[in-house]
């Protein structure tokens, strides 16, 4: 505001020039985000890593307190609560009866299968910190990350189904991309009829599946869990129930509570076999044994690698005739 | 002068700090259930809305390190909107003589535009760079709420923090 006029003469362009350099810079870096996109994720994460642990103690109050206003209207409405748990509770005595007899049926199942159960199914408990905080993101940041071993891509959940995966982990944090988000896609199957379908997240409450070979055969209802095709996810866990909209669209009706995320289960999972070489799963095994016969009319064929040099087993081939 | 000086300060301060405490409560998981409309965009409409009154209590440096930050902090494209919003900030930085005497309405309309012209650039340029942009009905109706709340977030930076209009006088200063 004291400035002298001259100084205001000078000031202009160097900060015209400011701007420019800034608004390239800006450029730069929404460009490196697209081609180097792993890296940028990484400085994020380490970013979030940094601000939001701080901003803990001045989140901490303000979220209990609005916790405790939600369970003061909750209070409000304690006699119509009442009554549905007594409801609720009469149809879960039946649920119980039915619970007790599968789990006596399942026992004997597991064991006339001898199956052994997967002993490194382990799971991190954290608990939710920060939500994404855009509209057109559903996320949650959660208090583990690195440092207590987290990976991407590994299924959360909370009690009863899944939540979603882990995408980006910092130090301290890491962030759970919910299946409702607009990027999220798993692979799950429906039972009982066990079609493979595609949970779909559009930013609503409710995910949509896509790419079932037969819908026909689906009802609303079934169950949806996970296929654990994608590799990442172990196969089974809860995800949800079928439900039908109005235009004729399966969603899924998701057994977790998503509205209300407070502990988060992160379910370790191990790596499955890796196929690095596709020859050594397809055909027989290269050399052929001694006394393998070519069929008439076919021509040994050499993979890309092998040596062509006659086996043994193809050089008898006369005498054995 | 030394007055005036320690009272750009301190709008400098509060303006820090109200973008800080809007991104903690944008950032508490509160909200993980709100489906409908999605909510206003606050930061921009308080940056605008300030800049439109005293451009000086708004500075560049300010702009860019609260709207890198949002966009680091809401999984957004690093960069894509802070860009937006400096190039916005500028071009209505330039014409503050002419706001002055320009009335609410017209205020009000050149906000509501910028808006709109933001967002549809950002997805012209998240469509050239081949990122899924958000569902176009979400945000429109983004850029409808936030056009929407802008009378009160002016009223409220009037009222409760006394920040008022710049006068003719004031800008050739």
């Amino acid at each position: 505001m004291a400035r002298k006029p001259q100084d205001q003469a000078y000031a202009r362009p160097v900060r015209r020039l400011l701007v420019m350099v800034l608004i390239l810079v800006l450029i730069a870096l929404v460009l490196v985000w697209r081609i180097d996109n792993p890296r940028i994720e990484r400085m994020r994460a380490a970013i979030i890593d940094r601000v939001v642990p701080n901003m803990e103690w001045a989140m901490a109050p303000v979220t209990g307190l609005a916790r405790m206003v939600d369970g003061f209207q909750s209070y409000a409405r304690l006699y119509e609560q009442n009554e549905e748990l007594r409801r609720e509770l009469q149809q879960m005595r039946s649920w119980r009866e039915a619970a007790l007899q599968l789990e006596q049926e399942n026992a004997r199942l597991l064991d006339l299968n001898r199956v052994r159960l997967d002993p490194e199914l382990t799971f991190v408990t954290g608990i939710v910190m920060a939500d994404a905080g855009s509209p057109f993101r559903r996320s949650v940041l959660i208090n583990v990350g690195a440092r207590d071993g987290i990976l991407d891509g590994w299924a959360t959940m909370d009690g009863l189904g899944v939540v979603g995966r882990i995408s980006g982990v910092g130090e301290g944090t890491s962030r759970v991309l919910l299946l409702t988000d607009n990027n999220s896609r798993i692979p799950v199957t429906i039972q009982p009829s066990g079609q493979q379908a595609l949970l779909m997240g559009d930013n609503s409450p409710a995910p949509a599946l896509d790419f079932i070979e037969a819908p026909e055969d689906i009802a609303a209802g079934d169950r949806i869990v996970t296929s654990g095709d994608d590799g990442i996810f172990p196969p089974g866990l809860l995800v949800g129930q079928v439900v039908e909209t109005n235009d004729r669209m399966l969603r899924a009706r998701l057994a977790a509570d998503i509205a209300r995320l407070r502990f988060l289960r992160v379910m370790r999972s191990h790596p499955g076999t890796t196929l690095g070489d596709p020859g050594m799963l397809i055909g027989p095994p290269w050399p052929p044994p001694e006394g393998f016969v070519l069929p008439p009319g076919a021509a040994p064929t050499f993979r890309p690698g092998q040596r062509p040099v006659t086996p043994l087993g193809l050089s008898r081939e006369g005498t054995l005739e | 002068m030394r007055n005036s000086t320690q009272h750009i300060w301190s709008y400098r301060a509060l303006f820090l700090a109200l973008c800080a405490s809007v991104i903690c409560i944008k950032m508490m998981p509160l909200s993980l259930d709100n489906t409908g409309v999605p909510g206003p965009d606050l930061l921009l409409a308080l940056t605008l809305a300030w800049l439109l009154r005293q451009p000086a209590v708004v500075p560049l440096g300010a702009i860019l390190v609260v709207f890198l930050l949002a966009d680091f902090l809401f999984q957004r494209p690093p960069g894509l909107w802070t860009l937006l919003v400096i190039i916005a900030s500028e071009a209505l930085r330039r014409r503050p003589l002419t706001m002055t005497e320009f009335p609410f309405l017209l205020e009000w309309s050149a906000f509501s535009g910028a808006v709109f012209v933001m967002i549809v650039v950002e997805r012209m340029l998240l469509w050239v760079l081949f990122v899924d942009p958000p569902p176009l009905g979400l945000s429109l109706a983004h850029a409808i709420v936030t056009a929407a709340i802008y009378p009160l977030v002016v009223g409220i930076s009037k009222f409760l923090f006394g920040l008022r209009k710049i006068g003719p006088a004031e800008v050739e200063a």
